[in-house]
This record gives structure tokens, sequence and C-alpha cells, in this order.
């Protein structure tokens, strides 16, 4: 595709030109993203219902502590395309502010290509984008147009590479015949499009994307994550991407940094977080004669029965077990064995952390050895 | 390394504010005329209430300095700082306290750019600067009516076209630091409503020559105005190079005295803007 083989230059290294040797003698990449006990908690005026209760909170305030971040250690290398996956109101979107320095913290540390965010240097903010798939922040009565060519004056890009980086993204996103209209008569889809190329025109080094894809259609949404395929793969940049949609997940990850409450609780590869908190498989099976079991119970539950087709779940240690019994008393077909779809494990997931933790304290972290 | 040593060319960015800010005001063309019909007329009315007055009387309390025509040097010159200030900061600095309330701020601390530049001039209201004409004539006008007059007529001093506008844009830097720091305190009060009846309140009292206030009410009055909330010196100190004889002694300490206070209102915006932004809170979304 002559569009993708434009994209392809070689990517910007700025810091991570030094290699340093891991503990098993293998090369590893230098961190790009290191944070360390990362903290950030906000005070919120606790107000009180009642107009008496109004009137005396003009004299006495009361307030809370809200602990949005709490204590996130996180390393992520140059090239990664990490999700950040967690509940509503888990600090995903408060650890990207952070990464992106538009708030400071409470306590701990972050860099980011060596740079504190916080600091908000220009050096830094010309090398990271962020984009919120709720905000915009593109001229809301202005064609994306006039914005983007403020961008390339904000970042001074020279006006050749502006045109041959917004024709490629606009090819890629299928959007050169919008570029003229103005914004607020974009779909939601349209304008996320724009928003991306807003956020990809100066070529950041690390992206940061919180839910891009959020209410958008399956077709939109599966646009976007194949441009983000395709965008990372040849520019081998660094992305942290949060998202409530496991097919983003799914389509673009490969590691997965769990959070909730606050703090990491799980940080590893995709199949690691099935085998950590998925405990069952789902076994279907296709029945040869009339003759089905009677009883499901001692086998698994059943999810659900088709005529001769049953799904069924299964403990994890069980399936084994339970295949060789159904297959030497009845006359089974097909049998396949899968794990639970993904948004199951997950919401397992969440609950399993917010079941065994008590706000305050720490939670179990669970790193597995490996990552992919 | 890549990047670093770029900076941002701040005056292109500021023209592409502008231009932007044009056409958008003109895809809504009616809404612009309307708007400069609007502001015109509120200052011919302001015009016509003070011709009112002076059929009244011929000038502001004996000595003042300040008869009819002065008057309208001075009248005119606050047309211009008003206008300039309705153009360029005041849909800024509107915009800026409804950035903090929403947490749309967000995108403007990330571009690496200076934050108080890109907050303070995003957006250009072309519509007041309509009154430029207004106050132009007016200044005309009344220079004419001065140099013309039989007994002692005005002398203008080639420095006057020099220090007139400096002080013009000195008082407009007043103002415009008031303001900034003002919609900045909205990082800390959450909502901030009372900013523009504060703001009307406080300019209120820059819109007449400083001698009117005297006497027990009106003397730590204007200590307050020109010390501490130096929005007495906007428009008096370059009125006075304009409207009044040429007079080093007679102008000069309260005109260095309004450079100095120029700076320090600068720096004071300065530091309450960059200590807003350390307390930015972003909004939960
Ligand atoms: N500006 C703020 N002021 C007060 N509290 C805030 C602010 N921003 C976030 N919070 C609180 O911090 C916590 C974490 O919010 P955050 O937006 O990071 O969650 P999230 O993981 O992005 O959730 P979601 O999936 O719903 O977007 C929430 O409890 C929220 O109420
Ligand atoms: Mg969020």
């Amino acid at each position: 595709m002559l569009a993708t083989r434009c994209l392809s230059r070689p990517p910007r290294l700025g810091l991570q030109v030094g290699r340093t040797v891991g503990a098993g003698g293998s090369v590893e990449r230098m961190p790009i993203i290191e944070i360390e006990r990362l903290c950030k908690s906000y005070q919120v005026y606790q107000k009180k219902e009642g107009l008496w209760a109004s009137v005396r909170g003009l004299f006495r305030r009361e307030y809370r502590q809200v602990e949005a971040v709490r204590g996130i250690d996180l390393t992520v290398e140059q090239g990664e395309f990490v999700a950040f996956l967690g509940p509503n109101g888990a600090g995903k979107t408060t650890t990207l502010k952070l990464l992106s320095g538009v708030i400071h913290p409470t306590s701990g540390t972050a860099r980011v290509m060596g740079h504190v965010p916080w600091k908000r240097e220009n050096a830094y903010r010309r090398r990271f984008a962020l984009v919120m798939g709720q905000k915009n922040q593109l001229w809301w009565d202005l064609p994306a147009q006039e914005s983007f060519r403020l961008h390339q004056q904000i970042y001074r890009i020279p006006t050749s590479s502006f045109h041959q980086t917004l024709d490629e993204l606009c090819q890629l996103l299928d959007v050169k015949n919008l570029l003229n209209q103005p914004v607020r008569e974009l779909s939601l889809g349209e304008r996320m499009k724009m928003e991306l190329i807003a956020a990809l025109l100066h070529a950041p080094e690390v992206l940061f994307l919180d839910e891009p894809t959020i209410g958008l259609d399956v077709v939109a949404q599966h646009n976007i994550q194949h441009f983000l395929r395709t965008y990372q793969q040849t520019k081998q940049i660094t992305i942290l991407l949060t998202s409530h949609y496991m097919k983003d997940v799914l389509a673009l990850c490969k590691r997965l940094v769990i959070i909730a409450q606050g703090q990491i609780c799980y940080d590893g590869s995709l199949t690691g977080i099935i085998d950590r908190f998925s405990t069952d498989k789902v076994v279907t099976l296709l029945f040869g004669g009339d003759r089905l079991p009677s009883q499901w119970e001692p086998l698994g539950r059943v999810l659900e029965v088709v005529g001769p087709k049953v799904k069924l779940r299964v403990e994890r240690q069980r399936v084994a077990q339970v295949l060789a019994s159904l297959l030497a008393d009845y006359s089974i077909e097909d049998v396949s064995v899968e794990d639970p779809p993904l948004e199951e494990v997950i919401a397992d997931a969440f609950n399993q952390v917010s079941r065994t933790s008590v706000p305050g304290a720490p939670l179990d972290r669970i790193v597995p050895g490996t990552r992919v | 390394m890549p990047g670093e040593s770029v900076h941002p060319s701040y005056i292109r960015v500021l023209l592409t504010f502008m231009r932007n800010s044009l056409v958008r005001d003109m895809s809504f063309r009616s809404n612009f005329v309307i708007e400069s019909v609007a502001s015109t007329s509120w200052v011919f009315m302001n015009l016509g209430f003070y011709l009112l007055i002076f059929r009244y009387t011929n000038e502001i309390g004996a000595g003042s300095g300040w008869g009819k025509y002065e008057f309208f040097v001075f009248l005119s010159t606050t047309m211009f700082i008003n206008s300039i200030i309705e153009a360029l900061f005041m849909p800024n600095a509107q915009e800026f306290s409804e950035l903090i309330r929403t947490g749309n701020l967000d995108f403007a601390l990330l571009k690496p750019i200076d934050t108080q530049f890109l907050v303070s001039c995003r957006r250009c209201d072309w519509s007041s600067l309509a009154n430029w004409l207004v106050g132009g004539s007016l200044l005309v006008y009344s220079l004419r009516q001065l140099t013309a007059r039989a007994e002692n007529p005005l002398q203008i001093h080639p420095l006057a076209f020099v220090l007139y506008p400096f002080f013009i844009v000195c008082g407009v830097a007043i103002l415009y630091s008031l303001m900034i720091s003002l919609s900045a305190s909205s990082v800390w009060l959450g909502r901030n409503q009372t900013l523009y009846n504060f703001w009307f309140y406080i300019t209120n009292f820059s819109r007449y020559p400083m001698e009117i206030y005297g006497g027990t009410y009106g003397t730590p009055l204007r200590a307050v105005f020109t010390f501490v909330i130096p929005v007495l010196i906007v428009v008096n100190v370059p009125a006075r190079w304009m409207a009044w004889p040429f007079d080093v002694a007679r102008s000069g300490p309260l005109s260095l005295f309004a450079v100095a206070a120029t700076l320090a209102s600068l720096m004071f915006s300065r530091w309450v803007f960059l200590r807003a932004l350390e307390s930015y809170r972003s909004a939960s979304s």
C-alpha cells in the first residue's frame, strides 16, 4: 500500500539511543516511560443536602480526599502498545493527564523520554500527544483544516512535511473530502478521525489515547483500530490506550495493565490475564445421537442448548476429566474448548479486585514473570 | 536533538489566530454586523450623555484642566483602550475561565508554546474594533477645536504623538493584567461569575479624569485606584499628554509611575497565571 510505505520512516529515537543489557544478558530497549509511586488525590468539597446545611457550608467547609491514583509503578519501553483497563473511576484518565503534564501529582515521580511531564517543557511537549475521546480540541466553528494549520505553526512543522503528513493521514483515515467542512457539522466518528490527525501532525513519539473509540459504531471503531495498528507498526511509536471496548484491546495491544481504585492490579500479557482471572473454559459439544446427558450439574454450568449443540462452562482443571467421561458415554461429533470472552474475564478481574480490596489497603499486585 | 531548539513563531501564530477569528466571525455575518452596530451605538449613546452634561458646564471643576474638548480627548482615549481590550482580551479572558471550569484547558497545556500567550490571544473580536473609527473621529475633531480656539490654543508637541500611543499600550497592558488575573482566579474559586461585575465596577473608575476624586471620600479612592489597583492611570496618563499642553514637570512623575505600574502589573499577572496553572486540576470526564 502506497500510503503505508510513505508513512514508514525511521522513528525519531530521541533519548533511547543508549541500550542497556538486561539481567538475562539479552539486549533490552531503554524504558521510555518510567513511573514510580505516582499518587494523585483531589480535595473535593463535600456538599450537604438542604438549605441550612448549604448556608453552614459557607462558613465551614468539609472536604473529602478522593485518591484517584494511589502509588502506580509502571515501565513502558519504546514501541510498546499498552492497554490501560479498569472500571469507571479507576484513575486511568488521571494517570494519562499526569503523564501529559496537565495536572501535578500529589507525590511520586514520572519520566517520559527523560522529561518530567508536569514541568511542561516545550522540548517534551513537542514529542508527545494526548487524544481524549470525550473532548475535542479543534475549533468548533471552523473547518478542521484551519486547526491543522494552526498546529503547523505552533509546532513549526515545515510546510512540505506538513502537507505530506496530512495527505498520508487523510488517506489512511479516508477523510480528505471533509477537511473543509466546519467541525461542528462532522459526525462523531469523523470528528474523532480529525482529532487523531491533529494529534499526529507533529509526529509524536509517545501517544496517549483516552477512549478514542467511545461512542463510535462498529465500523468506525474498526477503522480507527486498523489505522492505529498500521500507524503504530510503521512508526514504531509508543502508545498507551484506555478503552472500555475489549475489541480495541484485542486488536491492538499485547500488554495489558489493569488498574482499579487507583492501583495497578495486573500487568502482563493478554493470555496471562486469562490464565489468572478466568477459572473456567467454555466447552462446546455437538452430540451425534438423540441421547443427551440428563443431568449437567456434575459436569459444569450450561450456557445454552440449541438442538444437539450444548455450550458448557467447565472449571479449567476439570475439562479433561469431563470430556473423557462424556466421550466415553455419548456419541459426540464435534468438540471445542475455548476461553471465555475477554469482556467476561476482565469483568471477573474487576469484580475480584473490588471484592478483595479494602479502600486504602494495598491491592495484591499480580505481575506474571512473562511479558509478551 | 530534534525539536529542542525550535521555538514557535509567536507572530505567525498570532496572525493565524486573528485570521481564524475573522473567518469565524464572517461565517456568522449577521451576528457580526449586529455586534458592530450594537457596540458603536453604545459608544454614541455615551458620547451623547457627555454632550448633555457639557450643556450645563464648561469644564470639570475650575482649574482641573479638563474643559469640554479636553474631556472629549480623554473620552476618545477611553474608546481606544476599551475597544482594544474588548477586541483582543475580553473574549479570551471569558473563555479562559470557561476553559478552567470545563477542563478544556488541558489542550492548551499540551501545546509547545507559552500557555499565557495561547490563552490570551486565541480569539479576537473584530466587531469591537469598529469603535476605533468613532474614537479616531472624535479625537481629530476635539484636537481641531483645541488647537483652533481663540484663547490660548493648544500646541501639540511632536513627542505627544509618541507618548500618547505608548501610554495607551501601557494602559491596555494594565487592564489586561487585571483581567487575566481575575480569570485565572477561577482555578481557586471554581465558578467565577462575579468576574464581570467586578471588572465593571473597577473599570468604572478609570473612565473619568483623576482630578474629580477629591475630598474625604474621593482622596482615598484616588489613592487606592492609583497605587493599589492602578486603573486610574490607564486613561489619564495618555490623555494628559494629548489634551494638555506639553509639560514634563506636570505629567512626568505620574507617567514614570505608569511605566512602573505597567511592569508591576504584568509581572503580577504572570505570577498569578503560573500559580493558577500549578493548581489547575482539570475536570473529571
Ligand atoms: N478534577 C477532578 N476533581 C475531583 N475529582 C476528580 C477529578 N478528576 C478525577 N477525579 C476523581 O478521580 C477518580 C478517577 O477518575 P478518572 O477520570 O481518572 O477515572 P477513569 O479511570 O478515567 O474512569 P472512566 O473509565 O470512567 O473514564 C474518580 O473517582 C473521579 O471522581
Ligand atoms: Mg476516563
